[in-house]
């Protein structure tokens, strides 16, 4: 065994085999949210390909951000975020990065509570979740 | 006759390499050992071969060198434990106090650091003053204790020294922050503005330029008659707006952690570099 072959994969896990597809909510919120981010995964995002800069994802980000905050509050980040997506000058020295190259931009930042922000800088590696 | 001489030479020397017992577990050799371990840098086994001789041979010295190996591998709480059992009989109860003082700034504790240095330091005469009160003057950097005026932090520090803190006085006191309600009302007026005022010049301009285009795409389906792809525009652009206002917002405050980060973290590298004012030990000479 020991002078064998070894069977190794070098395929790295990409975010839509971790995604949660359930219905499972809460509160109707919730629901609606989860129904909404259901859809853009299985017609757009799965279609599409793993073209998200970020970690989390926006669509990821947009379900921790109503989470975190509430309903308006947590859209009004996904809109911002999503901005920010599309800016084609993304900057590698504002963000810093998961293991897997993504830059890494939590919802923790963005909930206008100065206590919760940790800020880390873009030269540290984050581990990927 | 040469296997004889062999046999001869290899049983004998067998015998002579057992005849000189060493006491590999005397206290002596447990103290060399130990100190070989230290100035080898494996701090952690040397405490553990120094714990051992405090039952029989407990000395200060001992006592600080183990305080000295937990802080150099960061176990600062272990660190103070240990300066804390030295004695003031004792010839290293100044460079102990000198070194809580360092642990508990490096613990974040700036409570206990400022009250071990009004006991030991400003009460007390102690060699290490003019170093602890440094020290105890860069606490007002760190916390969020009403700033002194900056001749009496500045003087126990020499004139290189001074230029350097006096640096550190003027940002504390008037830190580049940005206003988080400037950031907000300019991307209000016009979008992006607000984070283009934070430096953010592609995401200022990613704005401005999204929110035009569908207010740009909401007006021009008015004019064409097309109502409902007119408000599905309005709504998006809305969104966008709205979403530019709060992101400026929350970006202005990331500036500004971001800022104060800065601000901490070159502290700790000035203090690092100076070894936060306490002496260098030449344990290993």
């Amino acid at each position: 065994m020991k002078w064998e072959k070894a069977d190794f994969r070098y395929e790295q896990p990409v975010e839509q085999t971790r995604r949660e597809y359930s219905f499972e909510a809460g509160s109707t919120g919730e629901f609606l949210i989860k129904s909404i981010a259901n859809a853009y995964w299985f017609f757009i995002s799965d279609v599409d390909g793993d073209n998200c800069p970020f970690r989390p994802s926006c669509s990821t980000f947009f379900i921790e951000s109503v989470a975190e905050t509430n309903i308006p509050q947590g859209t009004l980040m996904f809109f911002d975020r999503f901005t920010r997506d599309m800016n084609v000058v993304k900057k590698h020295k504002h963000y810093p990065r998961v293991s897997s190259g993504y830059y890494y931009d939590p919802p923790d930042l963005y909930t206008l509570n100065e206590n919760q922000i940790e800020y880390i800088p873009p030269s540290v590696i984050v581990e990927d979740e | 006759m040469k296997w004889i001489l062999i046999i001869i030479l290899i049983g004998t020397s067998c015998c002579f390499c057992q005849s000189i017992s060493v006491d590999f577990n005397s206290p002596e050799n447990i103290r060399k050992f130990a100190d070989h371990l230290f100035c080898e840098k494996d701090y952690l086994r040397a405490n553990f071969e120094y714990e051992r001789l405090l039952g029989n041979d407990a000395d200060d010295t001992l006592l600080f060198k183990i305080g000295l190996g937990y802080s150099f591998i960061r176990d600062y709480q272990n660190g103070n434990n240990n300066f804390s059992r030295i004695t003031s009989s004792s010839i290293w109860y100044d460079d102990a106090k000198l070194q809580q003082l360092k642990l508990y700034f490096l613990l974040g504790d700036y409570k206990r650091a400022a009250s071990i240095y009004e006991e030991e330091f400003e009460i007390k005469e102690n060699k290490y003053s003019i170093e602890s009160n440094k020290l105890n003057n860069f606490i007002y950097f760190f916390g969020n204790k009403t700033l002194p005026l900056k001749e009496e932090i500045i003087f126990p520090f020499n004139e290189d020294e001074k230029k350097v803190v006096s640096s550190f006085y003027d940002w504390k006191s008037n830190p580049p922050y940005k206003s988080s309600f400037t950031a907000g009302i300019l991307s209000a007026v016009i979008p992006g503005a607000g984070k283009m005022y934070l430096g953010e010049w592609g995401d200022g301009i990613t704005a401005f330029l999204v929110t035009g285009l569908f207010a740009f795409l909401a007006y021009d389906n008015f004019e064409a008659d097309h109502d409902t792809r007119a408000w599905i525009f309005t709504g998006l652009g809305a969104f966008f707006y709205a979403g530019n206002i709060y992101g400026s917002v929350a970006a202005a405050q990331i500036f500004n952690a971001r800022i104060e980060f800065e601000f901490n973290q070159s502290l700790n590298v000035y203090l690092s570099n100076k070894n936060y004012f306490t002496p260098e030990y030449e344990f290993c000479k």
